[in-house]
């Protein structure tokens, strides 16, 4: 039954979403659009449906552990939202093949960058958005400030653009940008990426709703099943490296890619 | 304090009940409408109910109308998040806080209109 099928695929997206910091929205719109045949523009409707319960559910866990920068998440979010609207505009637009081709190279993008995750970034008193955190992990106290505030100000424009364009949350942006770009601990990061990307898909959402490509057959189940995956992701990930399911990810990413790119050139 | 459990401040506290009241809420009724759906429709019916039929459509028990307004309340949330937010910046006369969480607001709600026009 179409309805359990799409439940179970979202549970593995709400997992793995959650799991790696992005939103679940890279395996929701491929899955949606090659095995159930749904239209690309109802596909990315719903992932941005599912990117919101994901962000949700997974916050009422980071907040608790005080590892959301709620200020630094605010601040980039001014970015985001704006990227997401123009990107959100332009989907509603545009031809469905052109996001089938922008989407493919995305998840090429995604793969390889999975690949780049080797180290976290040393944590220094910066002065600018200072916070702490207690790793969950370690049980220590991180105390970290924000670097090249401006930089990944502008760059998160861009991550919010793809948010709205394809229908992702866009943390396979905001992750890198956070970490690696403005020198922010990866636990702080993928929290604050989580929950930034309910605010970008929200800015999305309604754009694609107000179109009317919402549709409950794909957003309910699609919805409901990555709350539960999310719901399992965040306790996972505070104790497990989540280096073989990320390999697994990976490949099926590419095998995707592949897929969406034949599709793109077939039309 | 290593190690103990983190105390949430004041504006923690309201993202984190905003966004867990949002999230059953609208889990509450998408749940109604699956089980209204598959016992008086035998499956989920497509699309969305218009927001000026949601009303009656929800006073008839229709599937669709619960798991629209399931959808809406979910969608709602982040939008929400961001305004307690901006509360409790405003509480704590963080000026600078209000200002942002206000953009923020004000894009949100822009892309509203633009969803429309």
């Amino acid at each position: 039954m179409t309805l359990v099928a799409i439940f179970a695929m979202a549970v593995f997206a709400g997992v793995v979403g959650s799991m790696v910091g992005v939103g679940g929205g890279i395996v929701v719109v491929p899955m949606l659009t090659l095995a159930f045949g749904a239209p690309i523009k109802v596909a990315i409707a719903t992932s941005l449906i599912s990117v919101i319960a994901t962000s949700s559910a997974a916050q009422t866990v980071f907040v608790t552990k005080g590892l959301t920068n709620l200020r630094l998440g605010m601040s980039l979010e001014i970015m985001t939202t704006l990227g997401a609207i123009a990107g959100g505009v332009t989907a509603v637009l545009v031809s469905g093949r052109v996001l089938q081709g922008v989407f493919a190279v995305v998840l090429v993008y995604v793969a390889y960058a999975m690949n780049r995750r080797g180290g976290d970034v040393r944590p220094e008193r910066t002065g600018v958005l200072e916070a702490t955190f207690v790793d969950p992990a370690s049980g220590r106290r991180v105390e970290y400030g924000v670097r090249r505030f401006k930089l990944g100000a502008f760059l998160s424009l861009f991550a919010g653009n793809i948010s709205g364009l394809i229908g992702l949350g866009g943390g396979a942006f905001k992750v890198p940008i956070m970490n690696v770009v403005m020198g922010v601990p990866l636990k702080a990061t993928i929290a604050t990426s989580n929950l930034m990307i309910g605010v970008t898909a929200a800015t999305g959402a309604v754009i694609f709703y107000g179109r009317g490509f919402v549709d409950i057959r794909y957003a309910v189940p699609a919805a409901l099943g990555i709350l539960l995956g999310a719901r399992l992701g965040p306790l996972l990930a505070m104790r497990l490296r989540s280096r073989t399911l990320g390999v697994i990810l990976q490949v099926l990413l590419v095998v995707f890619a592949v897929l969406m790119a034949v599709r793109t050139v077939q039309g | 304090m290593a190690g103990g459990r983190h105390v949430m401040d004041p504006v923690e506290k309201v993202v984190h009940w905003v966004l867990l009241v949002g999230l059953l809420v609208s889990v509450a009724l998408m749940g109604v409408g699956i089980v209204l759906g598959l016992v008086r429709h035998d499956g989920l019916p497509s699309g969305v109910v218009a927001p000026d039929q949601l009303r009656a459509a929800l006073a008839d028990g229709d599937a669709a109308a619960y798991l629209t307004l399931g959808l809406l309340v979910l969608v709602a949330t982040p939008f929400l998040r961001v305004a307690g937010s901006l509360v409790a910046f405003a509480r704590e006369r963080d000026g600078r806080y209000v200002l942002v969480s206000a953009a923020v607001l004000t894009l949100m709600c822009l892309s509203v209109l633009l969803g429309r026009a």
